[in-house]
């Protein structure tokens, strides 16, 4: 078993960088290689230019990292105070400095006031805090968070991840975020890198990899899409656009990143996302890419309608800005405009 | 509410009233009877602490339990921790030679030491023999003795104490300090430590009241100065003298004060630091580290030191089991089978009397534990924690106590004492919690919606518990049986005050062996026959209980 599988990866200074990708993806692995909790078999780490592993092993307590777990891992024995001042002490600082920094650490997190409680008297949301000033009380080189905010509920969830964006935004950290959750990954990062099966299969700011998927993994995993599996009927040169024959039969338009790449008879899934999907009540004239079929389901979400069609036995699903009258059961048509089909192998 | 439960609740409160506070009542009550009167007052208490003699052995009393607690921890903390955390081959046979002191009796063990490290025992007379000495090394007699083996018997309380602790701590917990610059030892003292410290307490607690309970191994090695031992010489030897009576049912009521106090100190301080329930998403492993090669080397040698200590008793016992006139020779030379032909032919009332006895309080346990479980852990009925609250107090209750407790109250009013089943019965009522405890535990695993399930369907409670419960209980529940029957048969501290002619049992019969002076051999037969049924009786617990185990013994001292 190979959890991770040759990894490249540069992280830039005041970054903040996600491994983004499902459980079992080897991202948590990854940030503790990072961190020195775990041994590579192979490779180089480097923090800040100074070398962590590649014949010699820096342990943790040396790395000068800070490091947010999962379950918060707050010292239940230890008051909030003594939590944070906890690396500083072991610096040697003078108790006054100390004071200053904790308190100061505190208060960024929104915890003024606080330092007497025992963990045990906080809440989750609280620990969770104690555990960021903890990490960054210290300044350090690298800021490791291992999805910080899957303990929380849904809308202190989506609070946080603002409060921690901004926070170490501020602070001008590098930081390295690992997180299974691809919302939480785009409001949160610089850059994402999408992981899969121990390996990185795409870096880059978050529109790019929403926009350019590099495969049928990246394109599902973030966002919702629609997958239409066809075969390659000719590519045309000078051109990133190519034919493609779906398995319902038709013919249909669709991009390519790198036509180069590509070659006719080869199978691809031509992918186009719900929301970049028009509906005609009546087939408008002369345009590529337009399917007739059948409303299956129709679900009013408030702010849009959500419609599954049936498009010769292919489910599609679409998403519809403004009130359409059609009714389950009846026509529709739709327009997958070409420049937002995007054919992948 | 149903009818039904109250009931339930009726009954064991009956019971609870009748074999545990009224006997124990009578304790107090005789406590404060005044000699040779029939009045009540104070005087004895006074008398007890103006006295310097009592005074003196209640300090020793305390001073043992200081010295063997401080001997199991410094020996007990890196075994824990190597158990708990290194990746060792063959670790499980260690565990279990480790922990086999918990079920071999203190006394059992007494006698070996003596016979291996005796005036004139194996060791003293090796090193006469090869001219290392003239005269022999005193190993074994005095405090330095009792603690020896006593810690002996205790290490593993510590040990399992410590390493649930161990194990149970979170890892990312020693994670987070090591990011924040805490590595090696810095750490474990630290972190590691303190988040063990409520696991430490629970089993410290029953290693430092243990010289409070434990009469019989002080008076092995010749020692009377400690409070259990001169309560019972008192009671059981001065009937005439009432005076001395009194002193040793004070001497009881104050070892059984302290006990209880204590206890209840440590169970609140436990439940107010109750750390795991804090973090989530734990592993279930907790952290394993993979030793370095020196590590692994010393860990393998500490181990094999403490089997070694371990494994003299049974070794001994069974040297001295299969020999005679085993006197003033090393090693004994005059091999015979005679020992066992005594115990089982001329004397087999002894081992019919154990398995009569412990059986018998065993279906006593099981009548009043599952119940008990099942309302303390499934009802809402009234007064159900103060139940469990009185039978969880057994547990810190000297054996002495009951011993005594129903010696008074048994004889006239209720005339149990003149039945042999008040042997059973008070090795039940001894034994109250174990049974309990355990039953408890697993019904606490057991998801009541599997229970909820069943009545939906349309079973009754009754047919829900015996269909879909007891089956899934089962396990835990055996193992509870099993524990329940080997601490059960190895019992002697209550036993003792109340058998008669025709109901001794094995372990009275040891004593006795031992204390009229007799051959060795006799009574280390006896221990051997002992250690072995419960060896026995330990490799079928191992054997279905697995985990359950370690875990069981865990909680029973790692919970209360």
């Amino acid at each position: 078993m190979v959890a991770v599988n040759h990894i490249n990866l540069e992280i830039e200074k005041g970054e903040m960088l996600t491994l983004l990708g499902p459980s079992g993806c080897g991202k948590t692995t990854t940030l503790r290689c990072i961190a020195g909790l775990e041994k590579p078999d192979g490779g180089d780490i480097l923090i800040d230019g100074r070398p962590m592993f590649s014949k010699g092993f820096v342990p943790p307590s040396q790395r000068e990292i800070g490091m947010v777990f999962q379950n918060y891992a707050v010292w239940p024995h230890l008051r909030v105070f003594d939590n944070v001042a906890y690396g500083l002490k072991l610096q040697k600082l003078p108790k006054s400095v100390i004071r200053e920094k904790v308190t100061e650490a505190l208060e960024s997190v929104g915890l003024t006031g606080l330092g007497r409680r025992y963990p045990g008297q906080l809440s989750g949301g609280q620990q969770q805090r104690v555990a960021l000033a903890r990490a960054l009380v210290r300044n350090p080189k690298v800021l490791l968070l291992d999805e910080p905010l899957s303990n929380l509920d849904a809308k202190l969830r989506e609070k946080m991840r603002f409060e921690i964006k901004s926070l170490v935004r501020r602070m001008h950290m590098t930081a390295v975020y690992v997180t299974h959750d691809q919302a939480e990954a785009m409001v949160i990062s610089d850059r994402i890198a999408v992981m899969e099966t121990g390996n990185i299969v795409q870096v880059g700011v978050p529109e790019e990899i929403y926009k350019k998927p590099a495969n049928r993994f990246v394109a599902d995993f973030i966002g919702t899409t629609n997958f239409i599996p066809g075969e390659i009927m000719e590519v045309p040169k000078d051109r990133d656009m190519v034919h493609v024959k779906t398995e319902f039969g038709q013919k249909m338009l669709c991009k390519v990143f790198d036509s180069a790449t590509v070659a006719a008879d080869q199978k691809v899934h031509v992918s186009i996302r719900p929301e970049d999907i028009e509906v005609f009540t009546k087939p408008p004239e002369g345009r590529h890419n337009l399917f007739k079929g059948i409303i299956q389901y129709r679900a009013y979400l408030g702010n849009f309608l959500y419609f599954f069609v049936n498009v010769d036995s292919t489910m599609i699903r679409v998403q519809v800005a403004y009130d359409v009258r059609q009714k389950e059961g009846e026509e529709i048509f739709l327009f997958l405009d070409p420049e937002k089909c995007i054919g992948l192998s | 509410m149903s009818r039904g439960n109250l009931l339930i609740s009726a009954i064991l409160w009956f019971v609870v009233a009748l074999f545990v506070i009224y006997p124990l009542s009578f304790l107090i009550i005789e406590s404060f009877k005044i000699a040779g009167t029939d009045r009540y007052g104070l005087q004895n208490y006074i008398d007890f602490f103006k006295d310097p003699y009592y005074l003196k052995t209640f300090a020793n009393t305390l001073l043992l339990g200081v010295l063997v607690l401080a001997t199991t921890t410094m020996v007990g903390l890196p075994l824990a921790y190597i158990l708990a955390r290194y990746r060792l081959k063959g670790k499980v046979i260690f565990t279990a030679l480790i922990l086999l002191p918990i079920v071999l009796p203190a006394y059992a063990g007494a006698f070996a030491l003596i016979v291996f490290f005796g005036k004139m025992g194996t060791v003293n007379l090796l090193l006469m023999d090869w001219g290392l000495i003239s005269k022999p090394i005193n190993f074994v007699f005095g405090l330095h003795g009792l603690v020896f083996i006593q810690s002996l018997h205790l290490l593993p309380f510590i040990v399992l104490s410590l390493s649930a602790g161990f194990t149970n701590i979170d890892p990312s917990l020693e994670e987070a300090a090591e990011v924040e610059g805490a590595g090696g030892f810095k750490r474990f003292l630290t972190v590691t430590l303190p988040l063990t410290s409520p696991n430490y307490l629970a089993g410290a607690v029953i290693v430092f009241l243990w010289p409070f309970t434990d009469w019989l191994t002080p008076l092995i090695f010749g020692q009377i100065d400690f409070l259990p031992s001169i309560s019972y010489i008192n009671i059981a030897y001065h009937f005439t003298d009432m005076h001395r009576k009194y002193m040793g049912i004070v001497s009881v009521v104050v070892s059984s004060v302290i006990c209880v106090g204590i206890f209840l100190a440590s169970k609140t301080w436990v439940e107010r630091k109750k750390y795991t329930a804090l973090s989530k998403g734990t592993t279930l492993e907790g952290r394993i580290i993979e030793p370095g090669l020196l590590t692994k080397a010393s860990s393998y040698a500490y181990m094999f030191f403490i089997a070694i200590l371990v494994l003299l008793i049974p070794v001994v016992l069974g040297l001295s089991a299969f020999s005679r006139r085993w006197v003033l020779q090393p090693f004994p030379s005059y091999w015979t089978l005679d020992n066992f032909r005594l115990i089982l032919l001329e004397t087999p009332a002894l081992l019919k009397n154990s398995f009569l006895f412990s059986g018998v309080a065993l279906i006593f346990g099981v009548a009043f534990g599952l119940p008990a479980a099942y309302l303390i852990t499934r009802t809402k009925v009234p007064g159900k924690d103060t139940l469990d609250f009185v039978i969880t107090l057994m547990l810190a209750f000297p054996g002495i106590a009951v011993g005594v407790s129903y010696l008074l109250a048994f004889w006239e009013g209720i005339p149990l004492a003149t039945h042999w089943i008040i042997m059973p019965l008070s090795l039940f009522v001894r034994r109250l919690p174990y049974f309990l405890r355990m039953a408890h535990a697993s019904y606490l695993q057991l998801d009541v919606s599997l229970e909820e399930a069943s009545e939906v369907s349309g079973a009754s409670k009754m047919k829900t518990f015996f269909n879909i419960s007891l089956p899934l209980l089962l396990k835990g529940v055996f193992v509870g049986l099993v524990m329940f029957f080997i601490m059960a048969f190895q019992e002697i501290s209550t036993a003792i005050f109340l058998y008669r002619g025709g109901w001794e049992t094995l372990p009275i019969g040891i004593y006795l062996n031992w204390h009229r002076g007799m051959e060795f051999g006799i009574a280390g037969a006896m221990a051997f026959l002992m250690v072995v049924i419960i060896f026995i009786l330990l490799l079928i617990v191992a054997r279905i209980g697995g985990g359950i185990l370690g875990a069981a013994w865990g909680s029973s001292g790692g919970r209360y």
